[in-house]
């Protein structure tokens, strides 16, 4: 079953022909329920871009991305609100957590704003708190934690309403190792516990390699895709292989963490 | 491109910014030098100018100077911390202390003079307008010519250069202390949870309850000494009440789930918290400024307003003449004033009567008796009801804000032909007649009691007083001074052998010192009312782009842009209206202890005060909040 679905997704940008930039070329994706994804190309190649398309923030120039079944483009800015809060999860490189409320309220926040009730809301929190390690930090504000701690409570942010897909946007971009380890770990286990569906864009080969496929992509163009077997070492090499003939700039990526 | 042009076009690429702190400064120069051009006005300097409106017009122009320069300073020094980032971007890019100081110098110094020179453009514009009004308040016969002493130019620019000047000196001292890094950081230093203490809150509720109270049953003579202490209490009280208070009662919302985490208030209530937190003193200073600026101008009014009915208080008719034992001269004078009266078709209706002489054992020393019928006379001319005597009751008459009223007798003797006759006394109020001219008390007599004794006493020694009611006295002061200028008859004192009193004189004189007073406190009022209102826009004008990034997180997350509307509605309607409403109550307990002191209903000024006030903090609120969100919008 597909949860989502993007058809011949094209963002151009600028007016004039002479000026335009094709930031995303004419790309078709599916993602199927359960599947833990990763987006990976160097600068500038269009990764957020196509994030940022799939995961409504922004609307695509031509193309029509379809999630659960229903179309995107049709619907009106409070629509795709409501819809982005009931439906996606989403974590960011710089956590987004709002510093005037505590780790615990920022977890609640989107069954909050969806008006459900306290005692599911406590239920709910319970639960993901404990499977992501972080019951301890709950009272705490955002700026009382670590880095990993912090996006350990997004991805709870993220989850707590039961999404049918997770978006990431370079997750462990602004963490150390052994905080990104310990993000990534948190990922994988909703993926093979929860069978949470998850749409990771990173440019880090050590958290690409926790995904089961990772789709590169080029000039706004789908480069080439490649699947996980059962060793995730093996998987990390293929991805360091990819990249380098990829090309692009090598600086871009960060050193490599094993 | 030169350091100068760097600063330069720092000012005109940023014009959007620096237009708010551009224009409170611009207009502050206008008012200042509107006033210069008042003092330094030839027809105003040289002229028997009345003294009182010239001392009146220095002190406005002294209290318009140092609340500018207080203004300009808080003005400068947000707008300064809003752009601590870019001065640490600069400082890692190499800049250096001096340059930095020069640059700020450079920029403020650019801004300072033109706001002189476009405020004294505005000034010069206005200066006509207020020289009409003021030539209209003073009912001088000539109006004040249009004309701008350099002498002004020189002095608004002169003190205004050295003002922005000394301010830009202190903001860099605000500066100095702070390292690169803190500059880099800004305001993104992190929010700490809030703190707060009951103890301080209860305080706050006791100190303002206390100063309440002693504003709710102050009189005239206890007024005076209770200002100080009630300032003293309601002051700090505020204080807490906005640093304290506020933020233990959005805590305590805080602790009730389920109204806490229910739809937007999560995200309402925390940030309210952190803005009351972050912003208390400024809504503090607001709302005192504001109260100042209501109670002032509400008093004020409201005197204003109840004018007529303190000149009646005072003297209940309209004219008046009186003297001892010289019937023929009091009516002949009457009858002069009376013709006058008559040739310029003023309405009017009066009444003579003689006040005989007496001795009560019970009160020492002379009194003098009134009879009923001729008490019934006068009450019906000032439009009262008529008092009621029983056969054994006198009436003592006190005065408006009479200190005797303790020292009255129970019952008193009067020994007509060597026969006693015991009356029980009711204490009256006398606002049927005019009564300044008498020293001792005055006492109603029943009518057939005063005939018996008026028989006998001494008609040297009678008082004759004739009284004229007006219709429609207000309109027709000038008439009245006329008619009794012709006859001599303005300015007399006690000793004269006739005595007049006059209420169009009293008025006029009230009306003349009050509307200057009026004028001026009004002006100053608005002043400070407008000065609060752009601190709040300044305070939200420097907190935007925080707020910005806090709404584009939640945005991301999917928040409508509804929701984000009525949450940024909400809490800045917050931020606007809960300074006005400290304001408003402190003020309405000001106007209450006013109410106190004063006859007149001050219901309808207050109402009119507040309404114009608030109508105009309305309008403010409505703009602030469009920019607001207009800007919100455009960013997502």
């Amino acid at each position: 079953m597909n949860v989502l679905k993007a058809e011949n997704l094209s963002k151009i940008y600028g007016k004039r022909s002479s000026l335009q930039v094709k930031a995303i070329d004419n790309i078709s994706l599916t993602v199927k329920k359960g599947e833990f994804i990763g987006v990976m190309g160097p600068s500038g190649s269009g990764k957020t871009t196509l994030l940022h398309l799939l995961s409504t923030i922004d609307s695509p120039t031509s193309g029509s991305v379809e999630i659960n079944g229903k179309q995107i483009s049709s619907m009106t800015d409070g629509k795709l609100a409501k819809f982005r809060r009931r439906e996606m999860g989403f974590v960011f490189q710089d956590f987004n957590l709002l510093d005037t409320l505590t780790i615990e309220e920022n977890i609640l926040l989107p069954m909050t704003l969806d008006h459900q009730k306290i005692r599911d809301m406590e239920k709910r929190l319970m639960d993901v708190s404990r499977k992501l390690e972080i019951e301890s930090i709950l009272k705490k504000r955002t700026y009382e934690v670590s880095g990993g701690q912090m996006q350990r409570a997004a991805i709870a942010r993220a989850i707590i309403h039961d999404p049918s897909i997770i978006f990431a946007d370079e997750p462990t971009g602004n963490l150390d190792s052994r905080s990104s380890e310990q993000v990534m770990e948190s990922f994988q286990m909703l993926h093979e516990e929860q069978e949470a569906t998850i749409l990771m864009v990173t440019h880090d080969p050590f958290a690409a390699s926790f995904c089961e496929r990772i789709v590169f992509i080029k000039d706004g163009r789908i480069y080439t895709e490649i699947y996980r077997g059962d060793n995730r070492q093996s998987f990390f090499q293929d991805i360091l292989n990819v990249m380098s003939i990829l090309g692009g700039n090598t600086d871009d990526f960060q050193t490599v963490r094993v | 491109m030169t350091f100068r042009q760097f600063a330069f076009n720092n000012v005109k690429r940023n014009a959007r910014q620096y237009i708010t702190y551009f224009l409170s400064c611009m207009f502050s120069v206008t008012i200042f030098f509107m006033y210069a051009v008042l003092v330094f006005h030839p027809e105003v300097m040289e002229t028997e100018f009345r003294e009182s409106v010239r001392r009146s017009i220095m002190a406005a122009e002294i209290i318009i100077f140092v609340f500018s320069f207080l203004f300009v300073l808080y003005s400068n020094s947000t707008f300064v911390k809003s752009r601590k980032k870019e001065f640490g971007l600069l400082s890692t890019l190499g800049i250096s202390r001096s340059q930095l100081n020069r640059l700020i110098m450079m920029e403020n110094s650019l801004i300072g003079i033109l706001s002189i020179i476009l405020g004294l453009a505005m000034g010069a514009i206005f200066s006509k307008l207020f020289l009409l009004t003021l030539t209209n308040i003073l009912e001088l016969g000539d109006p004040l010519s249009y004309y701008i002493s350099p002498l002004a130019i020189g002095i608004t620019a002169g003190a205004y250069f050295i003002m922005f000047e000394l301010n830009s000196i202190f903001v860099l001292f605000s500066i100095r202390t702070k390292t690169i890094m803190e500059l880099f950081r800004g305001a993104r230093s992190p929010k700490k949870k809030p703190k707060f203490s009951w103890i301080l809150s209860i305080l706050s509720l006791l100190l303002i309850g206390y100063g309440y109270y002693l504003a709710w049953t102050a009189d005239l003579i206890s007024i005076i000494p209770r200002m100080l202490p009630i300032l003293a209490l309601v002051v700090p009280g505020s204080y807490f009440l906005f640093t304290q208070l506020s933020v233990a009662l959005t805590s305590l919302l805080q602790k009730r789930k389920s109204l806490y985490y229910k739809g937007t208030h999560l995200l309402t209530i925390s940030d309210l918290i952190f803005k009351l937190r972050d912003n208390s003193r400024i809504l503090f200073f607001v709302a005192i400024l504001s109260a100042v600026a209501f109670t002032s101008s509400g008093v004020l009014f409201g005197a204003f307003y109840g004018l007529e009915e303190e000149a009646k208080k005072y003297t209940p008719n309209t004219l008046s003449f009186s003297g001892i034992g010289n019937r023929e001269t009091v009516e002949e004078k009457a009858r002069l004033v009376s013709q006058e009266l008559k040739r310029n078709d003023i309405h009017y209706s009066a009444h003579y009567s003689q006040l005989v002489k007496g001795e009560i054992p019970e009160l020492d020393g002379s009194v003098r008796f009134l009879s009923l019928s001729d008490f019934h006379i006068y009450q019906t001319m000032s439009g009262l009801e008529k008092l009621k005597l029983k056969e054994n009751e006198a009436a003592i008459l006190l005065f408006p804000n009479d200190h005797r009223e303790d020292q009255v007798p129970g019952s008193l003797t009067v020994s007509i032909q060597n026969e006693e006759h015991t009356f029980a006394v009711k204490k009256v109020r006398n606002n049927a007649f005019n009564s300044r001219y008498f020293q001792s008390y005055l006492i109603v007599l029943p009518d057939q009691f005063y005939e018996a004794y008026a028989r006998v006493s001494d008609p040297e020694q009678t008082v004759h007083l004739h009284a004229i009611e007006i219709d429609g006295w207000t309109s027709k002061t000038d008439e009245i001074q006329v008619a009794l200028q012709e006859h001599n008859l303005r300015h007399l004192k006690v000793k004269d052998d006739i005595f007049t009193e006059n209420r169009a004189e009293l008025y006029t004189g009230l009306k003349q010192g009050f509307g200057i007073s009026l004028y001026f406190g009004i002006f100053i009022s608005v002043l400070f009312f407008l000065a609060a209102g752009s601190i709040l826009y300044f305070r939200m004008y420097q907190d935007i782009d925080y707020d910005l990034n806090h709404y584009r997180s939640l945005y991301r997350i999917g928040l409508t842009k509804k929701e984000m509307k009525n949450i940024a509605t909400r809490e800045l309607s917050f931020l606007f209206f809960l300074p006005m409403l400290i304001a408003v109550l402190h003020s309405s307990f000001a106007f209450k202890a006013l109410q106190n002191i004063l006859s007149a209903s001050v219901l309808l000024p207050a109402f009119i005060i507040f309404g114009g006030f608030l109508g105009v903090h309305l309008i403010n609120f409505f703009i602030v909040r469009n920019i607001y969100v207009s800007k919100l919008k455009r960013a997502l």
